[in-house]
């Protein structure tokens, strides 16, 4: 007998679990199907999670769908009160304050780690599904969903019996399988996407708001653009956490393909440049050869001596320089007081420099590599997010807010979760699963949403946010390339015309001119050699390779590969060998062959490769994310 | 509202485990005297490993027919921690104690004439399934669980690596893996009428494959997790007297088997020969790379 359930959400990152969250919250029965073993151990993001207050409509906000436990418990990192945009051109920047365009219509925007954050929305979201006869089913992987004459679904999958459902709510990401196996929306091409690469590094929590002015719980945001670029459209970022900083580099995929460079590379363009290396420099220990002339057992001894006190020494010292880990120490009566922990972390040193001769120098520590593509929703959001009676959230709907530096994709698939679960509940109580009764209402509500406004229309007061910010930069600069734009945007009446005018025109028409090299690396780079103010770097980091930077990830290896190259000698798996971000494709002769055990399934390689997600627990596991 | 599909209607299956408080034989845990015999005061004591297997072959039981668990056990009033442990393990609804100086140096008769007592007092006596693990990491002897059966006088199931009960019909459906007429990792699949004792063997995995499955897994599961954390609730412990316990038959006089002496096993000659390369210059480390490819021969290496 087949086992039924009324919904089923595909995929567990913040969008599915918002959706059997909202499911739940009004009393439906919804299964969700995550692939990984622990929720959100495949999920990375930027990444901000902002919360919005829309002057038109109205946006479904995180702290709607989980409540007051999500604002008290907090499983973020920092709420941004700074926001800032550099120019850079060599070793001059020159910056401009954008908290107004920050602030713009949001309620906060916290840094987010998607590891933590989704393991919290899971828990949620995991008891309010169970209450209602439902749960989350991880280390699963969808293979199939077909059809039977009552319009149900049958979901088939890699590890269970298949099972039947009404109606389906796919969240599977911006690769999604289930849009692809039904056929309801074409692969996205470069054109669609952005590739993000991201590195965490590591940084004590006091350190952190000492070097970025902010107060405790305070976090801010620094974006980049010009020669970081390495002459790509898009730009760099750098965000704090609570005692991390995600450090990542987001280009348009197109531009990717015309100018290939590896993902890595840019990421470390932004590493090198003399403001970014400044932000995460820290102080690390480095081993010292041990004295080969020693026994072998004392060297044995030593070595393992020295591991563990600079292991002892980098936990006491992130732990003194975090008010609540110092607290915690000193009332678990580990130690007296705060000197006293001052006192022994200044012993641990001291022991490693005199006794092992141990060296402590300026560095940076990164802790995990990862990438993403990200759905530019201006140029790709399904028309019609649904097919027969599945309705598409989030990044599978390829939904995603891309306004200049504004990029946002965790509220939209929010957004879009309690839109899907609502129509989805209403079709429960109506027992209609049907295209025209579900999916084009939930279609009617997602054209009601604020976000796929700004997906199709420019918003002129986010615009002058943006004059304001530039009201200071001399007209010659911007007049060159933007002239007729810029007198139109800058006169209040005209503004509005502009923008209207621009809105016929429509984003197709607009995009080459906006999102176009002069934007986001010549304007900037004059702007940076005009008026920059000159930076320079105390020290250079050591920036680890790919390689070294996979040996720190963490996966369980499937042994058969989960991406099958279709066309060993296109054009495409050519760029393959650059455009990955782990380096897993290589050319031999003619032929561009695959190693599948570094994929961190960004899905990079997706267009012209049988791409699916690896088996249920299998694959990459993020700590961070 | 109830989870649709894995809670059956009437559940009647009543299952208990036995385990037994071990030295954590893993690495840094474990402590030796000079004579290479166990420290015991300095080793620290956990839920044995075949334990473990045995208390998720009933949680296996749980998921899959909600049956109700008693985890059960003899030993000092420590051995409540391994039975914490396997409450993580198999979110048991009871845990017994079997506790009293008379069950000191008991062998594996007189421990089993004590659980025997014992798991006459689990659900009056109604149970269905009784497991046990294979052996025990210190004793090793793996009698104690057939000695138990026998006593129980239930159907006795050895070595079995998975299982499925047929709950209308009373039936259980065992594989078990045996060495037969020289074949070793024969899997023999036996039927066999409730009640049943059932010795898991170590290398049991439950496996859940349906959605409903899953759910109440995860459910018990976090069931499971959070009772442990307030075992004492549902902790019983039962001295000599409560148990009724012949003394004759428990601890040392009920113990027919008396040790004199433990000898250490000789150490085996090592039969393979090695060659120390050291890495300090490209020449050696030249050789080294020729030696593994030429060990690694036909292999391709990219």
């Amino acid at each position: 007998m087949v086992e039924k359930y009324d919904v089923a959400v595909i995929g567990g990152g913040s969008a599915g679990l918002a959706a059997l969250k909202q499911l739940s919250n009004l009393g439906k029965q919804a299964i969700l199907i995550e692939a990984g073993k622990q929720l959100g151990s495949k999920n990375v993001s930027g990444g901000i999670l902002y919360s919005k207050k829309p002057r038109q409509g109205k946006a479904h906000n995180v702290e709607d769908v989980y409540g007051s436990d999500f604002l008290s418990d907090l499983p973020v990192e920092r709420k941004i009160t700074k926001y800032m945009l550099h120019s850079t051109s060599r070793n001059k920047i020159f910056t401009m304050d954008l908290t107004a365009a920050h602030e713009y219509q949001a309620n906060f925007g916290y840094t987010v780690l998607m590891s933590k954050l989704n393991a919290w929305f899971a828990k949620r979201a995991g008891e309010s599904a169970e209450q209602q006869g439902g749960g989350i089913v991880s280390g699963v992987h969808v293979k199939s969903i077909s059809w039977q004459d009552d319009g149900r679904a049958i979901i088939e999958t890699d590890e269970l019996e298949p099972f039947e459902v009404k109606a389906i709510i796919a969240a599977d990401g911006v690769n999604s399988e289930v849009a692809e196996m039904t056929g309801a929306r074409p692969k996205f091409t470069p054109e669609d996407l952005y590739q993000g690469v991201k590195v965490v590094v590591k940084l004590p929590e006091e350190i952190i708001e000492q070097r970025f002015g902010v107060g405790p719980g305070e976090g801010a945001a620094h974006l980049f653009a010009g020669d970081v670029t390495l002459n790509h459209i898009g730009g760099g970022f750098v965000y704090t956490n609570r005692d991390t900083l995600s450090v990542g580099a987001v280009y348009h995929y197109d531009s990717l393909m015309r100018l290939p460079a590896e993902p890595s590379q840019l990421v470390n363009a932004l590493l090198k440049n003399p403001m970014v290396s400044e932000f995460i420099k820290d102080e690390v220990a480095v081993k010292e050869e041990i004295d080969r002339n020693l026994p072998k057992e004392e060297q044995l001894r030593a070595r393992f001596a020295v591991s563990k006190l600079i292991k002892t020494w980098n936990e006491l010292r992130d732990a003194y320089h975090s008010p609540d880990a110092r607290k915690k120490l000193v009332e678990a009566g580990k130690y007296k007081s705060e000197d006293e922990i001052k006192a022994r972390l200044d012993f641990v040193r001291n022991e490693l420099t005199t006794k092992y001769r141990t060296k402590f120098v300026t560095d940076y520590v990164e802790l995990e590599y990862s990438a993403k593509l990200v759905p530019d929703g201006k140029r790709c959001m399904m028309k019609k997010p649904y097919h027969k009676n599945i309705l598409f959230i989030g990044d599978a709907a390829g939904r995603g807010v891309f306004i200049g530096p504004r990029i946002e994709g965790l509220n939209v698939g929010i957004d879009d979760a309690v839109r899907a679960a609502n129509a989805a509940a209403r079709a429960i109580d109506r027992g209609n699963f049907s295209p025209e009764y579900m999916g084009q209402y939930y279609g009617d509500l997602v054209n009601d949403s604020p976000y796929t406004r700004d997906m199709k229309e420019i918003d002129k007061d986010y615009l002058k946010i943006f004059l304001d910010a530039t009201k200071d930069v001399p007209k010659d600069i911007i007049g060159q390339r933007y002239g007729m734009v810029f007198k139109l945007m800058s006169s209040g009446t005209l503004r509005g015309l502009a923008v209207g005018l621009a809105n016929i025109l429509g984003y197709d028409r607009l995009l080459p001119l906006v999102e176009s090299e002069d934007t986001y690396v010549q304007v900037p780079i004059e702007l940076a050699e005009k008026m920059g103010q000159p930076v320079s770097a105390t020290y250079a980091p050591t920036i680890p390779t790919v390689s070294q930077r996979v040996a720190k990830l963490k996966y369980d290896d499937d042994r058969t590969s989960h991406i099958k190259v279709l066309e060993p000698r296109s054009e495409f798996m050519k760029k393959m060998v650059t455009l990955c971000p782990t380096n897993c494709y290589s050319l031999e002769g003619e032929d561009v062959t695959l190693q599948h055990e570094a994929c961190i399934e960004c899905g990079t390689c997706s267009k012209e490769t049988e791409w699916r997600h690896p088996r249920g627990e299998k694959g990459i596991v993020f700590q961070y994310g | 509202m109830e989870i649709k599909g894995y809670l059956m209607p009437g559940n009647t299956l009543n299952a208990a485990v036995i385990v037994k408080l071990e030295p954590d034989f893993s690495e840094g845990n474990v402590s030796y005297n000079a004579d290479g015999t166990l420290n015991r005061a300095e080793t620290k004591s956990i839920l044995g490993p075949h334990s473990a297997v045995a208390s998720s072959a009933a949680f296996y039981a749980k998921v899959r027919y909600g049956a109700r668990i008693a985890v059960t056990t003899m030993g000092p009033p420590i051995a409540d921690v391994a039975l914490q442990q396997a409450q993580v393990l198999c979110d048991a609804d009871e845990l017994h104690l079997y506790s009293d100086r008379m069950f000191a140096g008991a062998d594996t008769l007189a421990t089993a004439e004590v659980l025997r007592n014992g798991i006459a007092k689990v659900e009056g006596g109604q149970l269905d399934l009784v497991f046990s693990g294979h052996r025990a990491s210190d004793g090793e002897t793996g009698q104690t669980g057939p000695q138990t059966a026998w006593k129980l006088g239930f159907t006795f199931l050895g070595n079995v690596i998975d299982y499925d009960i047929d709950v209308p019909n009373r039936m259980v459906r065992a594989k078990r893996l045996i060495s037969l007429q020289g074949f070793y990792d024969v899997i023999e699949e036996v039927e066999a009428p409730l009640p049943v004792f059932i010795a898991i063997d170590p290398s049991y995995k439950a496996s859940f494959n349906t959605v409903s499955q899953r759910l109440a897994f995860e459910k018990y599961q976090k069931e499971g997790k959070v009772r442990a954390q307030d075992y004492k609730r549902y902790l019983k412990v039962f001295n000599a007297q409560q148990l009724g316990a012949d003394p004759k038959l428990v601890g040392l006089p009920g113990s027919p088997t008396i040790v004199y002496k433990v000898e250490r096993i000789p150490k085996a000659k090592a039969s393979r020969k090695a060659e120390v390369i050291d890495g300090s210059s490209r020449e050696e480390l030249r050789k080294a790379a020729a030696k593994m490819y030429e060990i690694l021969g036909g292999m391709v290496i990219k």
